[in-house]
């Protein structure tokens, strides 16, 4: 049965919050839900379970400041109510940022993210010049292939990244290199931020700590064209 | 380097976090966890759980005393666990400290370090987390500012294998204790008498006030001898301010007894993962084997209204979808009916469920389980314990077969196709005849579960497991005199039964011997064993209790650098006029009592429940002063279990 209310929350996770797994986080907000006390609609069969589905998974230990997550309810609730109570019921790192109503009919939250931007940031091991960093970016992207190993359940394989960069950007800030990029995300394939510095930096030989690196994820997005929207602005 | 919660903080979140497997055991920041400023608190309190976070999480008595300590406007508890194998490496290499979880500060840094006793293959991760901690692993090497280390919980019934290395044990119930033992910590540095950092010398001072307090023992006051022949001889005060026995502190009135209506609401699966109610305490079925069931008595319920109270209030403030109704044995609660019966009525709507943690058998259960099934499906696990009734009277589980056919009947009739049977093997007096009895009973509950399902017309195929555990001879129970069988004698009946139970609806476990003997030799151990504990230690054993990490072999290497026969604790039949190195500390059970008890079980005679018949003359009502709490309207045995 389809509810007739969703609600789509747009939310960042933060310390100490970000070393959650997927699952983790899903039943943090399960939780949540339940002591906030908003209406939420089940499954049906032997095992209830609410109605609750997110954007996209988030890599343990990264701090997201534009997550979003689906749910249905069970009878109607203003938005602002939901934003309010759930903030209160949140453990301490989750922050509700906005809560929407979806009209009948929207894509799938899942199926419409396919894009996503990235602030990576790590030290320097020592004192290099913004040309440097300009010249590892240029070289880098123009490779026609950006090749990068994953492990996976049938062991490892080969893929090519570079076809899903869409922007890319870098400089240094007191003594650590920054990258900033949007790259693909979702159903079509999936651009770690992490590969995308290990070959900026193996490229350029830049001279990192790979080892003490930070990601940021800044927001999910749709494409449309040439155009970037939020979750929020698609509905 | 010396290290504070902001150089903790630092090396966590920059590295050290994203090395190790589930990071969320060492993150804190739980739904109701409780971070106060130190500034505001005159006494600091780490609970240490010496297992890894996931098991810890996991236990009440933790949940209990954290919120009823932090609910005390100047007394901070926090947590640590023992860190999993992948985190201490990632720590030794750094030389971090073990930190707690609340606030990432060094144990240091804390007035009490207080570990749960609540097994004991834990101990060498109780020295580990010591070690760890930079604290000297002896009492006697630690300098007079040092945090006090405190034990507690069920295996300090005998705490002696650790009397080297702990300052002070808690017996029995710590709900009212605890708060006394902290406040006078905290009057204690208030006067300046302790921990003023200028070198003041009142550590002995406060361990001998502290000492007064009723269930409070500080084994450094008293000396174990043993005779030329290496037989222990008693154990006496060598100073004459302390008391010669040490009694055990309960609470006399459970349902005023402090619950927290808040409790931790863990980010990563734990092993109890749901509302705990804890609906009552202590067991009187007497089942000679089981010490829980003689050092928790005697038994205390709580009422329907407060339960029913405390589990709105929980459901409201963590967030779960189940509940469950933990205590021995549950289904003799008094008012389990109604109170499953409310608490579904209340609570469906919210699709929050009920669950029983273990079932007795009877049909009775089965009733219940039924009821619990409509919300959520739950397993069913039955214990008869031993394959024969003669055996079963041995041991007092007077469970009869008919019993236990009727049982499963109704279990397979409602609905379930798998069952859960334990048994225990090794127990004294057993026989061949009696594995063949365990193997018998599981073929016929296959046999009548399969004939159930046909005619109900289920094409399922029924699936029955066996679990054997070995019989450990545990203190304060009427079996503490009985020898061990032998690790060979043990490993042969398993082999037996594997070879028995071959039957591809059967499924069949076992526990390791050698862990059980390991059990035997701590849990009857005298203050000798602390050498062995140190030297196995030393040799790498930590998490004994995960058979991928449990080394025989380092033990045994242990035992012969310390010169000490294990088997001696083990496998010795113990005269009754012996003395026994937990002779000093007082569970309420007369020694009395349990030779009687040994005895009836060797005429395979039974004694009755308390709660159903006459008093059984344990003594613990007359010793502490309290007595049998029962909150039904009107006491209907609600078992025809002899």
């Amino acid at each position: 049965m389809k509810s007739m209310y969703r609600i789509r929350i747009a939310f960042s996770k933060q310390d100490p919050v970000r070393w959650l797994s997927h699952l983790d986080t899903q039943k943090a907000f399960e939780r949540a839900l339940r002591r906030a006390e908003i209406p939420l609609a089940f499954s049906e069969g032997f095992n209830p379970h609410p109605k609750i589905a997110f954007a996209s998974a988030l890599a343990v230990g990264i701090v997201s400041l534009g997550e979003y997550a689906d749910i249905e309810l069970a009878e109607d609730m203003a938005p602002e109510t939901v934003k309010e109570k759930l903030q209160q019921a949140m453990p301490e790192g989750f922050g509700v940022r906005a809560v929407k109503k979806v009209p009948q009919g929207t894509q799938a939250l899942m199926a419409a993210v396919n894009r996503a931007q990235y602030r990576v940031r790590v030290p320097l091991t020592k004192e290099i010049e913004d040309g440097m960093v300009k010249a590892a970016l240029d070289k880098s992207l123009a490779e026609e292939a950006w090749l990068v190993e994953r492990e996976g359940k049938k062991g490892r394989s080969t893929k090519d990244i570079r076809g899903g960069i869409y922007q890319l950007s870098g400089h240094i800030v007191e003594g650590h290199l920054v990258l900033e990029m949007v790259v693909q995300t979702g159903s079509e394939g999936n651009v770690r931020p992490e590969e995308v510095l290990e070959i900026v930096v193996r490229t350029g030989s830049l001279p990192v700590d790979i080892e003490r690196i930070r990601i940021l994820r800044l927001g999910l997005f749709v494409a449309k064209g040439d155009r970037l929207m939020t979750p929020l602005e698609v509905i | 380097m010396q290290h504070t919660h902001e150089s903790i903080n630092k090396a966590l979140e920059e590295g050290l976090l994203t090395k190790v497997t589930k990071p969320t055991r060492y993150t804190g920041g739980e739904y109701n966890q409780v971070k106060k400023d130190w500034a505001d608190v005159d006494v600091s309190m780490a609970f240490g759980f010496p297992d890894v976070y996931e098991v810890g999480m996991s236990h009440l008595g933790l949940r209990i005393l954290y919120h009823l300590i932090n609910e005390q406007p100047r007394m901070v508890m926090e947590r640590v666990f023992a860190p999993w194998v992948d985190m201490e490496k990632e720590m030794r290499a750094r030389e971090l400290p073990l930190f707690s979880l609340e606030s990432r500060r060094p144990l240091t840094d804390f007035d009490v370090v207080g570990f749960t006793l609540q097994y004991e293959m834990s101990y060498t991760n109780i020295l580990n987390m010591l070690d760890l901690a930079g604290i000297p692993l002896k009492s006697i090497d630690r300098s007079d500012d040092a945090p006090l280390i405190m034990a507690g919980g069920p295996c300090a019934v005998n705490p002696e294998p650790l009397a080297d290395f702990v300052d002070l044990v808690v017996l029995g119930e710590g709900e009212e204790v605890l708060p006394r033992i902290l406040q006078t910590i905290a009057q204690f540095k208030q006067a300046g008498r302790w921990r003023t950092g200028s070198g003041t010398r009142g550590r002995e001072e406060l361990l001998v006030t502290l000492a007064q307090i009723p269930g409070v023992y500080v084994p450094a006051f008293y000396q174990s001898e043993y005779d030329e022949k290496g037989l222990f001889r008693g154990t006496k005060p060598n100073r004459p301010d302390v008391p010669a026995r040490i009694s055990k502190q309960i609470v006399a009135d459970l349902d005023k007894a402090y619950f927290p209506t808040k409790s931790l609401v863990p980010f990563m699966d734990v092993v109890h993962d749901r509302v705990m109610l804890e609906v009552l305490r202590g067991c009187s079925r007497s089942c000679r084997f089981c010490q829980a069931g003689s050092i928790y008595r005697p038994v205390r319920e709580r009422s329907m209204e407060t339960l029913k109270k405390q589990a709105a209030e929980l459901v409201k403030t963590t967030g779960y979808d189940e509940i469950a109704l933990t205590s021995l044995s549950t289904a003799d609660y008094t008012c389990v009916e109604p109170l499953i019966q409310s608490l579904i009525a209340t609570h469906q709507e919210q699709k929050v469920g009920v669950s029983l943690p273990s079932l007795r058998v009877d049909a009775f259960s089965v009733n219940l389980a039924k009821e619990v099934q409509k919300v959520r499906k739950t397993g069913l696990t039955f214990a008869p314990e031993a394959g024969t009734q003669r055996l079963r009277d041995v041991i007092n589980k007077g469970v009869t077969e008919k019993n236990l056919m009727e049982t499963v009947e109704s279990a397979f009739a409602n609905g379930w196709t798998g069952l859960k049977l334990y048994f225990m093997i090794g127990l004294p007096t057993e026989i061949e005849e009696d594995l063949e009895g365990i193997a018998q009973l599981a073929e016929r509950v296959v046999y009548r579960g399969t004939g159930i399902l046909r005619e109900k017309g289920i094409k399922k195929s029924v699936k029955v497991t066996v679990s054997t555990s070995s019989f450990v001879p545990k203190p304060q129970t009427p079996f503490q005199w009985e020898p061990q069988a032998r690790i060979e004698e043990l490993e042969e009946k398993q082999a037996y039964l594997k070879k028995r139970l071959k039957d591809r609806r059967i499924n069949y476990n076992w526990h390791d011997a050698k862990v059980s003997f390991m059990e035997a030799v701590l849990a009857k151990g005298d203050r000798r064993i602390g050498d062995v504990l140190y030297r196995a230690w030393q040799k790498g054993c930590t998490f004994d209790g995960w058979s991928e990490y449990f080394h025989f072999d380092r033990w045994q290497e242990a035992f012969a650098e310390a010169n000490i026969d294990p088997e001696y604790y083990a496998y010795r039949t113990i005269r009754y006029d012996e003395p026994l190195p937990w002779d000093h500390l007082d569970f309420g059970v007369q020694r009395q009592y349990l030779v009687r008890e040994h005895k009836k079980a060797l005429e395979e005679s039974l004694t009755h429940d308390c709660r159903l018949d006459s008093c059984s003359g344990c003594g613990v009502c007359p010793t502490l002063g309290v007595s049998l709490d029962l909150r039904g309207e009107k006491h209907v045995p609600n078992s025809n279990r002899i």
